[in-house]
């Protein structure tokens, strides 16, 4: 029975109880006090359902509550996160930074002796055979004289640029002193090393740079030496600096090779 | 000396490798943060910085600004520093004047951004300042 059919029904009741013709019938006394039970019994279950749709509502708040609260510590806990999560990108940059500085020469951006040491011992560990190279740029105090240390540091900048892209992604190219660099050349016999520096020499002779109204361009000696099992890495670089000094004194602009260690 | 008990003594805590120095001026309303946070115990560090900053809007009326010149900050004190704004916020909901100006070296823009979301739920004034490094 639905709301409206009900009330009807009521009404009817109310009605014929109301009607006074009705009056002293047997029947009207338990049929009013049916229709007092009922109606208390109405009120009654509406109270009820008014109490627990009350409830409801509060428990639907209570949880709308602790569902915000659980977002405000999710969002808060993100937030947290992030945020570190910055702070160690930060730290993680900074020592990628201060890894780059330490192993490499701020002006050219080539390894520095540091990692170059590095990479010889390693190596020396792996029993990676390779030729090493010093280079060294003819006449490079004259041009530091002349026109000044701004140009003599513009040469070597281009220099190498230019031998980095001359060399192979493996081949490690360093700065080893004022003009001299350093060539590391694993897994690299000397004949084939040799082709590489001359190939590197003749690049390098074709570089030029302004200075004033004049062009100026610089040619390289050499000195290489291939790494030989057992020796140490000092050794093998005391030959590659021989060699290097020898084809300065040859007349510069030359590549020598080192002879085997005795 | 027995007045002075009831105050909430200032603090002067000399910056170290790891931890930022810190200064609070009561009379100023003022609470200064520099350099680097990583310390072994963060919250024993920053528990008397919280205290200070909850005492001081619990006591005071008068406004609180904050300056801040940190650099990096490990996670234990990146969540110290959202609990000190989050009772700035507070403070400031209700009607309170508070402030907060954070400096950072311009060759660190990194700094700027992380400062600024730290800002993102405070409303605030939070500012942040390139400026020289702190000596």
């Amino acid at each position: 029975m639905n709301k409206r059919d009900e009330e009807a029904l009521l009404e009817r009741v109310a009605m014929l109880l109301e009607d006074p013709s009705h009056a002293g019938h047997p029947l009207q006394d338990a049929l009013q006090a049916l229709y007092r039970q009922y109606r208390a019994q109405q009120e009654q279950l509406e109270r009820l359902i008014s109490i627990s749709d009350r409830y409801q509502q509060l428990a639907l708040e209570a949880r709308q509550v602790t569902q915000k609260r659980y977002e405000r510590v999710l969002r808060r806990q993100q937030k947290l996160s992030r945020i570190s999560d910055g702070y160690q990108a930060m730290m993680r940059e900074r020592n990628q930074a201060l890894r780059q500085a330490s192993t490499h020469d701020p002006l050219t951006q080539l390894a520095n002796r540091r990692l170059i040491d590095e990479r010889l011992r390693e190596h020396d560990a792996t029993r990676r055979g390779y030729t090493l190279v010093l280079l060294d740029i003819d006449h490079f105090k004259t041009i530091n004289d002349r026109h000044g240390h701004d140009v003599g540091d513009r040469l070597l900048v281009a220099i190498a640029a230019t031998m980095r892209e001359e060399l192979r992604d493996y081949d490690l190219c360093g700065r080893w002193g004022g003009e001299e660099f350093v060539l590391l050349l694993a897994d690299t016999a000397v004949s084939e090393a040799w082709e590489i520096v001359e190939r590197l020499r003749r690049r390098v002779a074709a570089v030029c740079i302004a200075a004033g109204r004049r062009r100026l361009s610089v040619t390289l000696s050499a000195g290489l030496s291939e790494h030989f099992a057992g020796e140490a890495p000092d050794e093998t670089l005391q030959r590659a600096d021989q060699a290097l000094l020898q084809a300065k004194r040859d007349g510069r602009n030359r590549s020598l090779t080192a002879p085997p260690p005795s | 000396m027995l007045a002075m008990t009831t105050m909430t003594p200032d603090l002067d805590i000399p910056g170290s490798q790891s931890t930022p120095a810190i200064q609070s001026h009561w009379q100023a309303g003022r609470l200064a943060m520099q350099g680097d946070s990583y310390p072994e115990n963060s919250y024993e560090l920053f528990d008397q910085v919280i205290a200070w900053v909850r005492r001081f809007l619990e006591t005071e009326r008068r406004p609180l600004r904050l300056e801040l010149a940190l650099v990096y900050l490990n996670t234990s004190s990146v969540k110290a520093m959202m609990d000190i704004f989050d009772l700035l916020e507070d403070a400031h909901e209700k009607g309170r004047a508070v402030s907060v100006e954070w400096r950072y070296d311009p060759r660190n823009e990194r700094i700027a951004e992380l400062a600024d979301e730290f800002r993102e739920d405070c409303s605030y004034p939070f500012a942040i300042v390139p400026a020289a490094a702190p000596a």
